[in-house]
């Protein structure tokens, strides 16, 4: 089951893309690489759902795009994380953890 | 924040799209190397690498449709698309798009037209302070019949300190001057205000001051605020006017401020006094005579006000009872004040455009429905090519919405020309109705406003269903069936024939009510009003008390101007009454039967009563019915005599003999014979009042020699066009005093046609909007009954082939059109009875359910859907068997 590459949950791509961008400012390339490396190639994302999303969080003003040369000094557009978007993923985590345990805790209890 | 990046850059996509889209490839090209690159790392092949990468990413140009989706350009950007391809449809059908821009022209610009009217008269914001929270106080005695009664001093004084509803409260009372030393003597209508009125109202003067509080006092009272009219046209706009001196009957009063223009209370005042409070007045509380205004406490409902009204009412009556029994309070907003008799006619008005309109858009959703079923293959295409049935009736609405703003903005010229027809529906001289006084009608923001919400809704009316219709297509089934047996379905029928039939009840409901205001209206014009309005002159005179200080000279005045008068050529006979009919003047006072106490049931509403003399029954043609009319012989030194009416007559002596016998007149000393009854008259018109003043036609007559009155309207009645005397007869009244100002010289028909204009004007614009409604259901009726037919010539075809008759025929599909048309009808005369109700105060002579009307008005839907429908019958009847069946 866990060798299937799973499908995101709803709405949780853009955490992810914001989590990801807060290390270092990344490309396209880059973020969805990373994901797939975090998660352990459970989640991996396809450009279709991608793009779109950094179409919406660039709109958002929570993340910035600028081109610049990569490592083998080719173009590409780097997204970093602005100030607004660091505070919008401090308070997604927050409520994802506070969603999470209280799941964890409605499943155990069944259990 | 966000917002405005969002916009600034969706703006910024939609311009620089080129730019955009570049970006958006090269972020993707860098994205697919990177992948390939990985890919060459992990031991493939660089066309392996190739093609796996590509495998994952899918469609680049998906992806870009994806991402473009994103941003709200998108949604412009498509309704751009919509909107050429729906001009482009537009144009290729001209001979649609031309009726269906007319149609909505004439029906938007009719309903614009009529809100106009609404707007100014009724929705424009009063030119007072917080005017929502302004309120006349009236007395009322329903015992007696009077709901808009004036007020005591006493009474007011005691409202005032006892209330906790009311922030202020003016009183006011109406005064009629005589104004010289400006040009020729002036008469002129003020208004004598408290001085807190002007604080009421809430409005500061344009030049100088209002009244201040010590100026009520006898001494420094003659001050005057002048209104702006008066100082445009009298004064030349001066702005040194103040502390200057006019002359108000003869007095001097000085000119301590001028109003703003758009400050106009009462509608015909020309200047303001403050109002002086004898010691009597003070103390009497039987003497009602001021009018009371009163601004509400924020926050304070009009039942909290009236209720606490009525409570102090109901302790005065309790403590005074000989003056105050019987008296409560009626409270009447300020709009209802100025624009109480407009309401009901306008109401009516914009219900009935707005059922033109509805009937319009029936019209067009069947041309929009038939259009559809001609472009079902192009809609077929789009499914098939995947647009969702969300996108198709988006187009749809694109274009029908279209039609309907093109028709908008057309049907604005329209209401432009409507409305400078419409300016004449509120003559200025109409008196004797509380309609406001309407120079212009502008089209401002709020009528562009109602303009385009209304276009709007209107595409959206119009468009829908046709739009749901059209886009319920499954792709293989239309693409496959040839385009004409397959289109259509019993459903879409169906909703046609719903539509059809709802044209025609809705045109019934119009026909029905215009049918009944056309009644009513002849009614009117015909009805006697109790006096022959032709070939007479009439004008209006007050002499100056400061002039005419006794009854002595009253009388020789009377007398001499009517001999003058009478001895002009072209004069038959002239008389003069205190209060000219329908001139919107009246006075009543109390009649009774000496010794007997008044009934207050049987006398209501009060006579109204004028000092006549003796040749105004016969200048005014009011018939002598019994008894013997006033004489020269009626004299000061003569025994106290009155004419009564008939109906009053009949009041106080039923089934007696009234001549002869004595009635008491309240504010008359003593007891009267009565020596003559004359014809009821209808002292202030017809029909047309909410309020309780209406159809008054009791009066008492005295002699004018024996109650002179500073007051006179002559009446006189000529041989040809009275308006030709109108000259002469004011020199003859100069030629007695040149400084007496004499006003209003009309035509007794002039006013009696104004009496009626609102009345007229009701019915004219309803007449034409039933003739419009008529006319558009009947094009509704053919265009369905012919596109029905021409559906069938296949169907006709074979049964003329098999043997079937054109009378046959004609009955088919006459039949089809008049099964409809009935259902219409009885719909309609159902809608109508339980709506024409609302029309019953606006009717006279005719009851709202009248059945002669609602019989005549079927029967005319029903011959013009016959004619409708013959037209397509007979081209049915024509149908060449052989070519219809060799046309499949």
């Amino acid at each position: 089951m866990i060798d299937k590459p799973s499908a995101l949950v709803q709405g949780t791509l853009d955490m992810l893309i914001l989590k990801t961008l807060a290390l270092e400012p990344l490309h396209g390339w880059g973020i969805a690489q990373r994901i797939e490396q975090i998660s352990r190639g459970v989640f991996q994302v396809n450009a279709g759902s991608l793009f779109p999303a950094f179409r919406r969080l660039e709109r958002a003003g929570l993340i910035d795009g600028e081109w610049r040369a990569t490592e083998n000094n080719r173009r590409a557009k780097y997204y970093a994380l602005t100030k607004q978007g660091r505070r919008k993923l401090e308070a997604e985590t927050k409520e994802w953890t506070r969603q999470i345990a209280a799941i964890t805790r409605i499943l155990e209890a069944q259990g | 924040m966000a917002l405005i990046r969002n916009l600034a850059a969706g703006i910024r996509a939609l311009f620089r799209k080129e730019k955009a889209n570049a970006e958006l490839d090269e972020e993707l090209r860098d994205y697919l190397d990177a992948a390939i690159a990985q890919k060459l790392e992990g031991g493939m092949s660089q066309k392996e690498a190739r093609r796996a990468a590509g495998l994952e990413i899918g469609s680049p140009d998906a992806v870009r449709e994806e991402v473009h989706a994103a941003g709200w350009e998108s949604i412009v950007e498509t309704f751009w698309q919509d909107f050429r391809f729906a001009l482009r449809m537009l144009r290729k059908s001209p001979g649609f798009t031309t009726v269906a821009i007319a149609t909505l022209a004439l029906g938007i610009g009719a309903t614009t037209a009529i809100f106009s009217v609404v707007n100014t008269v009724l929705l424009q914001p009063l030119p007072y302070k917080d005017a929502g929270r302004l309120v006349a106080i009236w007395g009322s005695n329903k015992a007696r019949g009077y709901t808009l009664d004036l007020i005591s001093v006493p009474d007011l004084l005691d409202w005032k300190s006892q209330n906790r509803v009311f922030e202020s409260m003016g009183a006011a009372t109406d005064e009629m001057y005589t104004l010289t030393g400006a040009g020729e003597p002036y008469g002129v209508i003020g208004y004598a205000f408290s001085p807190s009125f002007f604080d009421v109202l809430g409005v500061p003067p344009l030049l100088g001051r209002t009244f201040a509080t010590d100026e009520t006092q006898p001494g420094k009272s003659h001050v005057v605020v002048l209104n702006y009219r008066l100082w445009k046209t009298r004064f030349g706009a001066d702005p040194g006017i103040l502390g200057t001196n006019v002359f108000l009957d003869g007095q001097s009063y000085t000119v301590i401020g001028v109003m703003p223009r758009s400050f106009q209370y009462p509608e015909s005042v020309m200047l303001w006094t403050p109002l002086t409070i004898t010691p009597n007045a003070a103390k009497d509380r039987s003497m009602r005579w001021v009018r009371v205004m009163a601004r509400l406490k924020p926050g304070v409902t009009m039942t909290q006000a009236s209720a606490e009204m009525n409570t102090i009412a109901a302790r005065l009556q309790a403590e005074y009872p000989t003056t105050n029994k019987d008296y409560s309070v009626t409270l009447e907003s300020l709009r209802h004040l100025i624009s109480g008799d407009v309401r009901t006619p306008l109401f009516v008005l914009l219900c009935s455009v707005c059922l033109v309109l509805l009937i319009a858009c029936a019209n067009i959703a069947n041309l929009l429905l038939s259009r559809a079923t001609a472009r079902q293959r192009e809609i077929a295409i789009r499914a098939a090519l995947g647009a969702s049935r969300f996108r198709v009736v988006r187009q749809f609405l694109t274009e029908s919405i279209l039609l309907s703003v093109i028709g908008g903005g057309l049907g604005l010229l329209v209401a432009y020309w409507g409305v400078g027809e419409l300016v004449a529906m509120f003559p200025t001289t109409i008196s004797n109705l509380s309609i406001p006084r309407v120079e212009s009608i502008p089209i401002d923001r709020w009528v562009l406003g109602f303009a385009l919400l209304v276009s709007v809704v209107t595409g959206l009316v119009f468009g829908l269903v046709p739009a749901l219709r059209a886009s319920r297509v499954s792709p293989d089934q239309s693409l496959k069936e040839s385009g004409r047996t397959g289109a259509g379905g019993s459903q879409s029928k169906r909703f046609r024939n719903a539509l059809v039939v709802a044209q025609v009840a809705f045109s019934l409901l119009l026909l029905t009510s215009a049918g009944l205001m056309i009644k009513s209206f002849l009614h009117l014009v015909r009805a006697d009003l109790g006096f022959q309005p032709d070939q007479v002159l009439t004008m209006r005179v007050l002499l100056p008390s400061y002039k005419y200080k006794t009854p002595v000279q009253e009388r020789s005045f009377g007398d001499e101007a009517l001999s003058r008068i009478e001895a002009l050529p072209g004069v038959k006979t002239a008389g003069t009454v205190t209060f000219l009919p329908l001139s919107g003047w009246w006075g009543t006072r109390e009649v009774s039967i000496p010794g007997r106490p008044v009934d207050p049931q049987k006398m209501n509403p009060q006579p109204v009563w004028g000092s006549v003399s003796p040749g105004y029954f016969s200048a005014m043609r009011i018939p002598l019915l019994e008894g013997r009319s006033f004489t020269a012989q009626d004299s000061d030194t003569s025994a106290k005599v009155a004419i009564i009416s008939a109906t009053l007559a009949r009041q106080l002596w039923p089934n007696q003999d009234p001549i002869g016998r004595e009635v008491a007149i309240d504010g008359f000393d003593g007891a009267r014979r009565v020596v003559g009854v004359v014809g009821d008259v209808y002292q202030l018109g017809l029909g047309a009042h909410e309020s309780d003043a209406s159809d008054v036609k009791t009066e008492v007559y005295v002699p004018f020699d024996q109650e002179p009155t500073h007051l006179l309207c002559f009446a006189i009645r000529t041989a040809g066009d009275p308006l030709s005397i109108a000259k002469a007869a004011q020199s003859q009244i100069w030629a007695i005093d040149k400084g007496q100002a004499v006003s209003f010289v009309e035509s007794m028909d002039e006013l009696a046609a104004d009496s009626l204009a609102l009345q007229k004007a009701s019915v004219i614009l309803l007449a034409i909007f039933a003739g419009l409604a008529l006319m558009l259901a009947s094009i509704g009726i053919y265009g369905v009954i012919s596109y029905s037919a021409s559906r069938r010539t296949h169907e006709i075809g074979i049964r003329i082939a098999l043997g079937a008759h054109s009378s046959d025929v004609l009955r088919l599909v006459v039949g089809e059109g008049l099964i409809l048309a009935l259902a219409g009808v009885l719909l309609g005369i159902a809608g109508a009875f339980a709506l024409t109700r609302f029309l019953s105060s606006l009717l006279y002579g005719v009851g709202a359910a009248d059945p002669l009307t609602f019989l005549a008005t079927a029967l005319i839907l029903l011959f013009v859907a016959l004619i409708a429908c013959y037209i397509p019958a007979r081209r049915a009847m024509r149908v060449d068997p052989v070519v219809a069946l060799r046309y499949e």
